[in-house]
């Protein structure tokens, strides 16, 4: 596969069976789930409660799924930009809810950041891409001093380098998987499995959840919940583990055992993370980004802890991303 | 240490067409690069087409919170007057415009506050509530107002009665009254043509005044209207 075909060519979109078994596996989902939910509200086993939830977890998803899978089937160029935006509009949440916006030479570093980090990613650069997060770090406790205001220092500084660790390090790393020549198929993977993940968790919760998980942090949550989308979760996330990794060193049964317990358990301290911002804000949402269904930090919190640790654990054990594609495309020397 | 303060944006959750028409708007980066763009424009394009002079600038009080009061005769007067204010002042400067007139579509409000960074008072609506609201506003965030106490703009380029709103606004509080006479607005653009003509611009800006002791009631009301009438009068006589 030539850089090119990889960053904007569509053709090759279904040659991995695990893109084209996602791809239809969603659809079918995004059509079957309405319709199956009303039939069982009619027949009474579903009550008129969860049958409105669902509903709306629906048509929020009828809106999101082509946003994801648009990108990720259209090619890695696509992938990276629109994980560009999504940490801008993030960051515009983030930084509103916690007033991180008021501080604009702060707020402006973390935009930079973004911004070179989708840089890298598309030139496919891994040692610009690494120094972007240690970097601005510094330099958010740098510009931080030019306000001459000491008081709140720390407090702008540590609202910094929290924007960038979760969009920078988190979606930075869901970026940079899209040098891959199999980028499609480990993207849907890591996509599906934290989606499912909040899925199974809402399912055996609501079957099987007595004990709340953390009642402080998020109400809602129980260990039913936890433990039911761990098990689940694992088991999806390794049984397709293993068509996307074949003859590597992640396929063993060891290998995607443990991606799958990182897969459920990042993603349910992401989802966790956003709790704590929320609560210790004292607000509902992160903001209104989309109509109905809350901010995107609320849609896409279980990706911030996930991506790092997968993106990680796989380049250790398999190893490496796109080792094989052309490096520097853009700025070689 | 300072314990930990958060201070969300005022306007959190509110939807984008709320978000434009409430006095509680606040712009993040992306909203202040675009005004700054914006305002480096109007300031070259007031210069060079109507060769912009402001007179008593040392008037200008330090510290903010403070109103900018001025006659009203064109759509030139907000700018001219934000035009005049230290680039540190603009930033947090409002203008107050018509809500009928400004904010009715939602591409009216986007470009008032964006290239205007106007707040709304509705016309019908500027009671108490309103006005409260916008007072809130002004002294919380410690910015700048800037707004024409004769609530429209005077068809025959004359200054006109000023409203008691501008007293309710002020009344008992220590915030400045900048009072400012707006020269030429209303020959290069006076309110029956679409589009500007050339013609001088210049601004007069008188010392600012406060009314502590004015108590809060119409009759307080109505005497800072008729003192301030009379000072923004002696701006222009020094013109």
């Amino acid at each position: 596969m030539t850089a090119a075909e990889r960053l904007w060519d569509p053709g090759s979109a279904f040659d991995h069976p695990v893109t084209l078994w996602t791809t239809v596996v969603l659809i079918g989902l995004l059509l079957v789930a309405p319709i199956v939910t009303l039939a069982l509200a009619r027949i009474g086993i579903v009550g008129p409660e969860t049958r409105a939830d669902v509903l709306v977890r629906c048509k929020g998803w009828a809106i999101l799924a082509p946003a994801i899978l648009g990108p990720i089937l259209l090619g890695s160029f696509w992938v990276i930009g629109a994980t560009c935006v999504l940490a801008l509009l993030c960051h515009n949440e983030l930084s509103r809810a916690t007033g991180l916006f008021r501080e604009r030479l702060v707020s402006l570093v973390v935009v930079l950041a973004i911004f070179a980090t989708a840089l890298s990613a598309a030139d496919h650069w891994y040692s610009f891409f690494t120094a972007i997060w240690p970097v601005s770090c510094a330099v958010v406790a740098a510009v931080a001093i030019l306000p001459d205001r000491p008081q709140g220092y720390v407090q702008r500084t540590a609202l910094g380098v929290l924007a960038l660790s979760l969009l920078v390090g988190g979606l930075g790393h869901f970026a940079y998987i899209a040098n891959d020549a199999l980028f499609r198929p480990i993207l849907l993977w890591l996509l599906v499995g934290v989606q499912l993940n909040d899925v199974f968790a809402y399912v055996t919760g609501r079957a099987f959840g007595r004990r709340k998980l953390c009642p402080a942090t998020s109400p809602n949550k129980t260990l039913g919940g936890a433990i039911g989308a761990l098990i689940l979760t694992t088991c999806v996330s390794a049984y397709v583990g293993h068509h996307v990794f074949e003859g590597t060193g992640m396929d063993t049964p060891a290998a995607l055992l443990g991606a799958g317990v990182l897969i459920s358990l990042s993603g349910q301290l992401g989802d966790l993370v956003l709790s704590s911002v929320k609560r210790d804000l004292d607000i509902k949402d992160m903001g209104t980004t989309l109509p109905g269904h809350g901010g995107l930090l609320d849609r896409f919190d279980s990706l911030l802890i996930a991506a790092p640790l997968v993106f990680h654990y796989v380049g250790y054990l398999r190893p490496g991303f796109g080792l094989d594609q052309p490096m520097r495309i853009l700025t070689a020397p | 240490m300072e314990p930990w303060e958060y201070r969300p944006a005022q306007d959190l959750g509110l939807s984008r067409a709320e978000r434009l028409r409430s006095v509680r708007r606040e712009v993040g980066l992306a909203g202040w690069l675009l005004s700054r763009l914006a305002w480096a424009l109007i300031r070259a394009y007031l210069r060079l087409r109507h060769r912009l002079r402001i007179e008593g600038r040392e008037n200008l009080p330090e510290a903010t919170p403070f109103v900018m009061i001025a006659n009203h005769a064109s759509h030139f007067d907000a700018i001219t007057l934000c035009a005049a204010l230290p680039a540190q002042q603009r930033v947090s400067a409002f203008p107050i415009a018509a809500g009928d007139t400004f904010f009715e579509t939602d591409a009216a409000a986007t470009f008032a506050t964006i290239v205007m960074n106007a707040l709304p008072l509705w016309r019908r609506r500027c009671g108490a509530h309103a006005l409260d609201a916008l007072r809130t506003r002004l002294v919380e965030d410690a910015c700048v107002f800037v707004l024409f106490p004769e609530g429209t703009r005077a068809r025959d380029g004359r200054l006109g009665t000023f409203k008691a709103g501008i007293g309710r606004l002020v009344a008992g509080t220590s915030i400045a009254v900048v009072p400012c006479y707006i020269d030429g607005a209303h020959t290069a653009w006076p309110p029956d043509r679409r589009f500007p003509g050339p013609g001088r611009l210049r601004v007069s800006i008188g010392r600012p005044l406060s009314f502590e002791q004015t108590e809060n009631r119409r009759a307080g009301w109505e005497s800072i209207a008729t003192e301030l009438r009379q000072a923004v009068e002696a701006c222009a006589r020094r013109t």
